[in-house]
């Protein structure tokens, strides 16, 4: 019994952490339609931002959190301007977007392996390393405070989409930009911004990422499957849906590795992306099965 | 299939119609040849199959390798080109089947000694059965759901291949290398890969003009109207890309004995599936020559990047630069580019 409530406290844990990195995927396919290849790499921009805060002037992950989220930002604007913004009036579009961002993201990984080299790394804050015990049953602290922070986040985002005024004008673009541009909502605009909130949600998680796994600039392949996962399961573009299905999948990623060993937990999302998108390919929310 | 056709119909009073169209056929066809200098590719074949008694006059084995590797990849690049160039649906995750085929190969000459050059077409049926299998599965999706999915085929191979005891796991297996004598070593792998590669471009050129090559193209231009036409899609889709694999899985086969190690990292990292899509959208997606191109341009732009700068992480910056440029402003790829224009010389006309 205890290492059930042992294993659902790691896997929502893990969820909360794996909620901020999807989401900003999703938002960005939700109102470009573009599948963000490299949005795992990003984030581990992100995270190396955060690991020379720390490492160099000993600030805290969390307080560089805001700052790497802007940083990231910043790039994702000029990386619109740069190689996205020529394919908007493609007909190939969303496949030519695809290679695109596998481009970048193999771009983002070379510069970061070729200024960091490929050594793991990880901020080790005090937090990091400590837990909190109810009886038997821990609770690491870094990912405790890591779920906490994205949930926080996630929570902002979700009040701006749906309080504020532009916020309603990127759920409208999301749900149908010709209509939407109809009725004077500058969609080039409203691309361009959410792009860069997108990214800057990457740089938010790379900091959480930096406590909670450790990395290298290689890591983000086995990201790329595992982010898309939770994506797809949560139905592309639904922010909901991809929260949702982060907790679900992690959880169930929890049990496999305590039962099956830790191998195979990633291969829980591996499996499960190739189930949603043969078995319900607009996932749990999404509307429009045109994907598939 | 179009001969048993004429045949059957001859009787028939559409034989006339058939005839007519079988003449028009061959003035077309008569009418590209005149666009076109067949004797290129079969003297550059010759060229390249007489180039190793430059052995006789010193130690080229570098050069031998060159060209080896560049057949191996123009085999790889014109498989994928099947699918990824014709059928349009792109893979980035064809190295599963370099794999498959490296595996399987190499598993069976380090048990019972048979070379892998004997074992390589079975290497590619057994590959064109799982392509065959994925392939049913996957190709369900279409556009960007495709190439996640085929990126998921790659994390799941990379796993099992690296927790699969059987087959040495992360490690790997080493295999012997030949008891050839230093210059002569490279030799039948080389011959091997060069006729693999002037088959894989033969055979796609085959493909392409034929019944299921006019399906594919179909299906690249627009699914839907090519199934309302009467083309099987699903059938004609999964057949590309077992065929595609198959390709690839020969040229992982005899790779692997040539390396003398099986082992995840040389068959399952990314770059190599990036390579072969990069080497068919430089060269030109769709085309006969353009994967030959795209192999040559990618494996000259290594070599040298990696003789003058060293790093791996910058060739791989680098390799990102050059897709996203060609991306951006040569989606057609050299030879699409410059037959758009009508600038494409005789020699290239591969088509």
């Amino acid at each position: 019994m205890e290492q059930i409530v042992q294993t659902l406290i790691l896997g929502i844990a893990l969820g909360g952490v794996f909620a901020l990195m999807g989401s900003g995927l999703s938002l960005v396919f939700g109102v470009m339609r573009i599948v963000n290849l490299a949005h795992p790499s990003l984030i581990i921009a992100g995270a190396y931002v955060t690991y020379w805060g720390f490492k160099l002037w000993g600030i805290d992950p969390l307080v560089m959190l805001p700052i790497a989220a802007i940083i990231l930002a910043a790039i994702g604007v000029i990386l619109y301007k740069l190689v996205f913004e020529k394919e908007a009036k493609s007909a190939k579009y969303s496949e030519m977007t695809v290679l695109l961002t596998f481009a970048t993201a193999m771009i983002v990984e070379g510069a970061l392996g070729g200024m960091f080299t490929n050594t793991q790394r990880v901020t080790s804050p005090d937090y990091a390393t400590d837990a909190i015990f109810f009886g038997n049953v821990f609770i690491p602290t870094g990912q405790l405070y890591a779920g906490l922070a994205s949930l926080v986040i996630i929570g902002a985002l979700a009040l701006f989409l749906k309080h504020s005024r532009f916020g309603n004008a990127i759920r409208a673009t999301t749900q149908n930009r010709d209509a939407a541009e109809l009725l004077g909502v500058n969609v080039n605009f409203v691309g361009i911004m959410s792009f860069a909130i997108g990214i800057g949600l990457a740089g938010a998680a790379g900091s959480l990422v930096s406590f909670v796994f450790s990395f290298f600039p290689a890591k983000h392949w086995e990201w790329i499957a595992v982010l898309m996962s939770l994506v797809v399961l949560g139905g592309m573009g639904s922010i909901l849906g991809t929260v949702l299905a982060s907790f679900m999948l992690s959880i169930v990623a929890a049990f496999v590795g305590a039962y099956f060993g830790s191998t195979w937990s990633s291969m829980t999302f591996f499996l499960a992306l190739f189930l949603i998108l043969l078995v319900r390919p607009q996932g749990l929310f999404g509307e429009k099965p045109e994907l598939a | 299939m179009m001969t048993i056709l004429t045949e059957t119909a001859a009787a028939d009073a559409t034989s006339s119609v058939l005839a007519a169209r079988k003449a028009h056929n061959a003035k077309l066809s008569a009418n590209a040849d005149k666009k076109r200098a067949v004797w290129f590719p079969i003297a550059f074949l010759a060229a390249l199959l007489v180039l190793p008694a430059l052995q006789f006059t010193g130690n080229y084995n570098y050069v031998l390798h060159l060209v080896l590797f560049t057949a191996c990849y123009v085999t790889m690049a014109s498989g994928w080109n099947i699918l990824g160039g014709f059928t349009g649906y792109i893979s980035l995750g064809h190295n599963v089947f370099f794999a498959i085929g490296g595996y399987f190969a190499g598993m069976i000459f380090a048990r019972y000694g048979i070379s892998t050059i004997i074992l390589a077409p079975f290497a590619g049926l057994l590959c064109a059965f799982v392509g065959y299998l994925i392939g049913s599965v996957t190709l369900k999706t279409r556009g960007p759901s495709f190439i996640i999915s085929s990126l998921a085929l790659v994390m799941i191979a990379r796993i099992l291949f690296d927790h699969w005891q059987f087959v040495g796991g992360a490690n790997g297996v080493a295999l012997k290398s030949n008891d050839l004598s230093v210059e002569w070593a490279k030799l039948p792998y080389y011959y091997a890969f060069v006729i693999l590669a002037a088959f894989s471009v033969w055979a796609s050129y085959k493909i392409k003009h034929s019944k299921l090559g006019l399906g594919l193209r179909a299906i690249s231009k627009d699914e839907i109207k090519a199934e309302s036409a009467g083309i099987d899609t699903r059938t004609y889709k999964v057949l590309a890309f077992a065929v595609s694999g198959a390709f690839v899985g020969m040229a992982g086969a005899i790779w692997g004995e040539y390396l003398t190690y099986i082992r995840p990292n040389i068959f399952l990292i990314i770059l190599v599936s990036v390579n072969m899509v990069l080497m068919c959208i430089l060269g030109g997606k769709g085309t006969i020559a353009g994967p030959v191109i795209g192999a040559i341009l990618i494996i000259a732009f290594n070599e040298l990047f990696v003789a003058t700068l060293g790093a791996s992480e910058l060739n791989i910056l680098a390799t990102g630069v050059l897709m996203v440029v060609v991306l951006l402003f040569f989606p057609l790829g050299i030879v699409g580019t410059l037959a758009r224009h009508h600038r494409l010389p005789r020699i290239l006309n591969w088509d």
